[in-house]
This record gives C-alpha cells, sequence and structure tokens, in this order.
C-alpha cells in the first residue's frame, strides 16, 4: 500500500507534540491533527478519520485511557498508539486490554518512533 | 526587532516557551495552596501533570538536571494523590516545589541565554526523596492500590476461537528477545499475549507474572519470553504475527509435539480463565469527567512577540503611505471627488487596522501582578511579617512592551512597602492596626493611561527625615514650611537616597526607587507618591497604553521637525521682549507667574542652523518630567498629531535627548524629542 498514513497526535505538551510530529513526518506520516487533550482528540477522530492516532496518558479534562475507550467505541478498528513514561505499566497493560495496538515510551527519539510505528 | 536576537532550533524553542509557562502556572497554585493549608485533588493533578511533562521534555531535550528533579517531585504528588487523606507538612511540601520551581527557572533562563544548564539539583531531589520517605512513615504505605493490582491477573487464555476444533492444533514454542533498551520488556510480552489470543487456544509463558513482579523485566532481559501455545492457525500466520512486535531482535519459533518441561509444570496448575476482552475495566483514575469541551481553548495561538513588532511596523509604514498618497502635493488644487472618496474609506481601515494591531499586543497585568505573590510570601516568611497581598484590576490591559518595563520596578516597590513599609507585628497592635498587614496592588484604565497603584497599610514615610535627609546631601536650599509632600516625597527617587540606616537583605541599599523611576521613565510613565504618617503610603505610577503611538507636538526648528510627546507638555506661548534672563554663567531663564525656568534651545542643543534665534522670534514649550519643569525654545510650532513611534536604528549609538522617530506624511523624519534627556542635561 503507497497510501501514506495519517496520523491524529494528542499530547497536552506543545513541545511533545511538535517533537513527535517531526519524528513522525520524518518516518513519511502525514500527521493530519492535533489535540491536546482527551476530549478533542475523539472530536477531531470523528471527524478526520485518521489511520493512526497517538494518546499521551496524563492529560487534563480527559486523559488518554477514557480516550481510548471512547474512540474504541466510536470506532472498533482505531488504530491507537499510547505515549507513556516509564512507571505507567499498569495504565500501559490497560491501554493494551482495551484495544490499543502500542505504545511508546517518553523519552523517546526518532530511532524509536521509526520502529515503532514503521510496523504498522 | 534587535537585530542579535541568537536564532534558536524551533524544538529548543518551544521547550524554552512551555517550561517557562509551565512553572510560573505551578507557582501560581503553590502559592495558593500554601496560603490555605490546602491541596485539593484538582490542584495535586495540576502539579503531578506539570511535573510529568516537564519531565519528559527535559528527557528529551536531554536537560537531565531538570528531567530527575521533575520526576523526583513527580513521585510525591503520585504518592499524594493515591493516597487520599495524607498529612502534608505544607511548609517544608511547598518550600521544596517552590526552591524546585527556582532551579527549573533558572535552568530554564541558562539554557535562553544559550549556556550550559549545569545547575545540580541533586540536593534538591534528596530532599524530595526524603519527605517522601517521612511522609510514608507517617501516614503508612500506599493503602488505596491500584485496582487491577488485587485482581487475579490472568495469565492462561482459552480463547473460544480455541474451542471450536482440536484436531488441527499445533503446538509452538516461541522465545523472544527484545531489542536492548526498549524499556518495559513485562509490558512488551503482554501486548505479545494480548494479541495472540485471539488465534491460540491454549498459552502458557515465562515469566509467568508479567506484570507485577519487577523481575520479569530483567528476566526477559537475560533469557527472552518463552511463549507456548497451541493453535489452528498455520504457522505462516503465527510467523507474521510474532514478526510484527515491535522492537523484536530475535525470534526462536519451533514447532513441537509436546511442550518443554518447565512450560508444562505451569499447565499442571492451570487455571483456566475465559477471556471477555470487552469486560469494562475500572480506570484507576477517578477523575475523568466525561465532557466534550472542545474548541475552546484551541481558539488562543501564541505568536512570537517579534513578529508582531513586526507587524506593528508595516502598520505604521502603511498609515504613514496612506497619508503620503491621499495628501500628495500633486493632487493639490485637483477637482477629486471619487479619489476622495476612496481615499477616505482607505484611511478608516487603515485606522481600524491600526487598532487592531494594537489590541493584539494588549496583555492582562494579572501575569506580572501574581509573581508578586511569590516575592509577598518568601519575604514575609524570612522577616516574619504576617502580610496579606490584595490585587485589584489585574484584567487590565497594556501593552506587551511595558510589561515587560514595569515588572522589576513594581518588585521594588513591593519589597519597599514589605520591608520599610510595613511595621512588625507588635508594633502594628500597639499602633491600634490589624496584625496582619496589608499591601495592594491596583491596576485601573484614566484616558490614555494606565495606572498602577502600591498602597500598604504601614507606617508611612517621614517627612521631617526625609527632609533632613535629602538637606543633608545638599539636595535642598529651602525650608522644611515651603514645601509641599509631593516635593518632598520625590527625593526618595532620587539616586543613593535612602531614609533607613539598616541594610536587609532585600531593601535599604540605595538601590532601588531611582532604579524604578529610571525604568519608569524609560517608558514615558511618572511616579506620584502618597503618604500619611502612620497609615500607609500609596505609590502610583502612570504609564501610557502604549509605547508605539503617541500624541505628539510637531515643531520646527531650522530645516528640520521635532515631535515632543503631548504628555510632558505644560503649555505653551510666544515670550516677550526682556521676559528671558540669564545668570552670571550664561543660563537663560524666564520668569512665568513668579517662577524661573531654565530655557533650552533646541537649535544649540542639535546644533541647527536657523534664522530664528531672537526670543521674541520663537516660542517656547513648557516641558515636565516628574520633578523639574524647564522651557523648550523652538522656531514655530506645526499641529497636533498621533504618531508611529519608531526606534532610532541601532547604529547611531547614543543620541541623548532623543527617544525616537516617526516617519511624517509628506515623508519626512521628525526625532521624538526625549523630555527626561533633555531636562537632565
Amino acid at each position: 500500500m503507497n497510501l501514506v498514513k495519517r496520523i491524529l497526535i494528542t499530547d497536552d505538551a506543545v513541545f511533545m507534540r511538535f517533537s513527535l510530529k517531526a519524528m513522525l513526518e520524518k518516518c513519511g506520516f502525514q500527521v493530519v491533527g492535533e489535540a491536546e487533550n482527551g476530549a478533542i482528540a475523539i472530536e477531531k477522530y470523528k471527524v478526520l478519520k485518521p489511520d493512526i492516532v497517538t494518546l499521551d496518558i496524563t492529560m487534563p479534562i480527559m486523559d488518554g485511557l477514557e480516550a481510548l475507550k471512547n474512540i474504541k467505541a466510536f470506532d472498533k478498528n482505531a488504530k491507537v498508539i499510547m505515549i507513556s513514561a516509564m512507571g505507567q505499566e499498569t495504565i500501559v497493560r490497560e491501554a493494551i486490554m482495551l484495544g490499543a495496538i502500542g505504545f511508546v515510551i517518553k523519552p523517546f527519539i526518532q530511532e524509536t518512533i521509526t520502529k515503532a510505528f514503521s510496523k504498522l | 526587532m534587535s537585530g542579535d536576537e541568537i536564532i534558536r532550533e524551533p524544538m529548543l524553542e518551544i521547550y524554552i516557551f512551555e517550561a517557562t509557562q509551565l512553572m510560573e502556572q505551578l507557582e501560581e497554585i503553590s502559592i495558593e495552596c500554601e496560603k490555605n493549608k490546602e491541596i485539593g485533588t484538582e490542584a495535586i493533578n495540576e502539579i503531578f501533570r506539570v511535573m510529568h511533562t516537564i519531565k519528559s521534555s527535559s528527557a528529551m531535550m536531554m536537560f537531565n538536571n531538570i528531567a530527575v528533579l521533575a520526576h523526583s517531585l513527580e513521585d510525591l504528588f503520585y504518592y499524594i494523590r493515591e493516597n487520599d487523606a495524607v498529612n502534608i507538612d505544607f511548609e517544608k511540601l511547598f518550600d521544596l516545589v517552590l526552591f524546585g520551581i527556582d532551579f527549573i527557572k533558572g535552568e530554564v533562563s541558562k539554557i535562553e541565554n544559550n549556556n550550559n544548564a549545569d545547575g545540580s539539583s541533586e540536593s534538591l531531589v534528596k530532599k524530595s526523596t526524603s519527605l517522601l520517605k517521612d511522609m510514608k512513615e507517617t501516614n503508612g504505605v500506599i493503602i488505596k492500590n491500584d485496582l487491577s493490582e488485587k485482581r487475579e491477573d490472568t495469565k492462561y487464555y482459552i480463547s473460544s476461537y480455541g474451542n471450536s476444533s482440536n484436531e488441527n492444533k499445533q503446538k509452538y514454542v516461541a522465545r523472544i528477545f527484545y531489542e536492548d533498551g526498549c524499556e518495559m520488556e513485562n509490558v512488551r510480552a503482554y501486548t505479545v499475549i494480548h494479541n495472540l489470543k485471539d488465534i491460540v487456544s491454549e498459552m502458557y509463558h515465562i515469566p509467568e507474572d508479567i506484570i507485577e513482579s519487577n523481575d520479569s523485566v530483567e528476566l526477559i532481559r537475560k533469557n527472552g519470553f518463552l511463549i507456548g501455545f497451541s493453535t489452528t492457525a498455520i504457522k505462516e500466520k503465527v510467523e507474521e504475527e510474532l514478526n510484527g512486535i515491535v522492537f523484536l531482535r530475535e525470534l526462536e519459533l519451533q514447532q513441537v509435539d509436546e511442550f518443554p518441561q518447565e512450560l508444562k509444570a505451569l499447565k499442571a496448575k492451570t487455571k483456566i480463565v475465559l477471556e471477555d476482552p470487552e469486560e469494562p475495566m475500572e480506570s484507576n483514575k477517578e477523575e475523568v469527567p466525561h465532557i466534550n469541551k472542545s474548541g475552546k481553548q484551541q481558539s488562543i495561538i501564541s505568536v512570537n512577540i517579534s513578529k508582531l513588532d513586526m507587524l506593528l511596523d508595516l502598520v505604521g509604514e502603511i498609515v504613514i503611505s496612506e497619508a503620503m498618497v491621499t495628501k500628495n502635493p500633486d493632487l493639490e488644487g485637483l477637482q477629486l471627488d471619487d479619489f476622495n472618496k476612496a481615499a477616505r474609506q482607505l484611511r478608516k481601515l487603515t485606522n481600524e487596522l491600526q487598532d487592531i494591531v494594537m489590541s493584539i499586543r494588549m496583555v492582562p497585568v494579572s501575569m506580572t501582578f501574581h509573581k508578586m505573590n511569590r516575592i509577598v510570601r518568601d519575604m514575609s516568611k524570612k522577616q516574619n511579617k504576617d502580610v496579606e497581598l490584595e490585587i485589584i484590576g489585574e484584567e487590565t490591559e497594556v501593552d506587551k512592551n511595558i510589561i515587560d518595563h514595569i515588572s522589576d520596578p513594581l518588585m521594588h516597590l513591593v519589597r519597599n512597602s514589605l520591608d520599610h513599609g510595613l511595621e512588625e507585628e507588635g508594633e502594628r497592635l500597639a499602633s491600634d492596626k490589624p496584625k496582619v498587614g496589608k499591601i495592594t496592588l491596583e491596576a485601573k484604565n484614566a484616558g490614555g493611561d494606565v495606572f498602577i497603584i502600591v498602597r500598604d497599610d504601614g507606617r508611612g514615610l517621614d517627612r521631617k527625615k526625609i527632609y533632613d535627609k535629602a538637606k543633608l546631601q545638599g539636595l535642598v536650599n529651602k525650608p522644611l514650611e515651603e514645601l509641599t509632600d509631593k516635593e518632598i516625597f520625590a527625593y526618595i527617587l532620587l539616586p543613593g537616597f535612602s531614609t533607613n540606616d539598616s541594610v536587609t537583605e532585600y531593601s535599604g541599599r540605595g538601590v532601588g526607587m531611582d532604579v524604578v523611576k529610571k525604568n519608569i521613565d524609560s517608558i514615558g510613565g511618572t511616579i506620584s507618591i502618597e503618604s500619611e504618617i502612620g497609615q500607609g503610603s500609596t505609590i502610583s505610577i502612570k504609564i501610557p497604553l502604549t509605547l508605539a503611538i503617541i500624541d505628539g507636538l510637531e515643531v520646527a526648528v531650522g530645516m528640520s521637525k521635532y515631535t515632543i510627546p503631548i504628555t510632558s507638555i505644560r503649555e505653551s506661548f510666544k515670550p516677550k521682549e526682556n521676559e528671558v534672563i540669564a545668570d552670571s554663567e550664561g543660563n537663560e531663564m524666564i520668569m512665568i507667574r513668579g517662577e524661573a525656568y531654565l530655557i533650552y534651545r533646541l537649535h544649540q542643543i542639535f546644533n541647527i542652523n536657523t534664522k530664528v534665534t531672537t526670543s521674541t522670534d520663537g516660542i517656547m514649550v513648557m516641558v515636565e518630567d516628574n520633578t523639574k519643569a524647564a522651557c523648550l525654545f523652538v522656531d514655530s510650532l506645526i499641529g497636533e498629531q498621533q504618531v508611529v513611534v519608531k526606534a532610532i536604528p541601532t547604529y547611531i549609538k547614543k543620541a541623548k535627548g532623543i527617544a525616537g522617530c516617526t516617519i511624517l506624511g509628506d515623508g519626512n523624519i521628525s526625532l521624538i524629542i526625549d523630555v527626561n534627556g533633555i531636562l537632565d542635561r
């Protein structure tokens, strides 16, 4: 498939969104949207219908896990990658149980992103 | 604006911007919490989240000292969040948090100035760790565990898919090695079994406990993750599934007749759990409101201030060009009805554009005001004075450039009030005042100006003491009775003037008020002081709404044109013969209503050839700054108009008496007079 994969990035930190976007674009993905919390991610998911969504776990208003549940309820084939930090093992496992297809651990470098997303 | 601005990588730029913003936010929350001796769920989450963000971003930028500190503070607040009713030593906790904020702010400003962020956060991290330990000791271990930890783990699976037929089942054993440094190997292993469970009928793995046990990470790193499963799926499908694992370094996949002994042992004690993947999970976070609050915050973007400066410059040019076109001398005497109509429309639109650009640059003073909370907190603690800071009118807006200039002066004033103004508790009670001292910060609009007022209910200024001191320093030659309060209080604005004999950490070194005055002068503001002994003092700063556009009086001197800011003009008049007198040193003066004013001839100051040298031929413009007044002698007045202030190009080093320049409608340049600069000659 030579279609460019469209990605929605969710993170409350501008810095993280910026970094992740730059790295994903380097891998040849198209970042179609950014959301700063789970609630906005759900709204944007419905409109943009991206191929992949990244969800940060710790966010204000609505966290990543809650957003994952909602996105999955809306579209059970949604491909969600969690952006986590060390120490959030339990939450990541829960996310996997809820249908997240993978996760990335912060801090990440380009190589991490390339690997984590290349097999999608 | 400034040409030597360093161009940073956008990533670093964003990091600095966000870190600074988060620290401000955190500081505000912390002070609020400490003051109320209470920390709500929302505040805890907020602090936790800020620390979490700072940790991740800093780690990615390799600012490890910041990351480590943020991590330890995050741990601290994690503990507080997970334990409902902990006993918190607020003073200790927020001292630590505020020190942490200071450290991070310091490091970020180092980074901002292109220095190495080389500070060590070790001692703070230690403090944080020991505080966490103390808290754990006094409060006991985490009471409210994750729900998921209590639940019996689902280690073995028999899926509905597997129940269908037994004949075609194949047994496989796979050993998975992950790449070094991929982290969370146990969760990755969990992902594998989670993904496999849909196609397998039974599955066993080693290590068994891949989540709860911390050893599992090490074991997987050392021995790999061993899985045995039986499935009806063909081998290719199994291989494809397993090769899709992220960070896979090595995969050994074998088809076997019988599971090896170690896996069989697990089978013996198998407890079968029918997996229901849609089982509703309990979130381990309690506060996640289901609201669709989208859009609102996204309507705000942040823009680099230099872009706004550029925009303003451009709009200034447009305003001038518009005048150059519509008032073009070529058009004089022509009958141009349609042109004039179009020109009027253009003027209307350029005015609107100008207004909007100006309004974009307006920011509320609240941020600057709230910074004072921290100063009041730190100082009142150190000096053992109970102080309340009241903030009024924080939503008042002023130009961004002006905000930057009032922050330091305000800090000085608040410090002064707390240090010199407010009395010790005993003294306050003795003079029938409430125990808690009060400092009020107020901002308000009045016409084209903004007033910023710092008020305290302390001991007030001592008129006599200031006079004596001023006399001692040779600053006055009038008797005390002839001076108004305002005149006397103005002495404290002079360099090196301090009535306080004791120097404290915060103020009293004789620097301060004059620096405040200098800062305020530089933005065209004025200071006035009112005070009543025993009742307190009020210091009002009057500042213009914006630095970018001023009302000016256009004057001519020879062939040149100058603009004098209207705010500093008292009056203008034509001098009569013999009114001008000269003292023994040749300084010219003029008597007006019984007072003598110095005369500054602009053509002399700026070395300009003009025919108008006799005083009766020209015009006197009386100007004043805070304390002084004098007359400027010019050839003639041209008119009053709004001008867009432009900075003098940097290749002109220092032009005393010139505040900037502006371009006139006819394309000529007019220099803007810096009244202070001239009066200080």
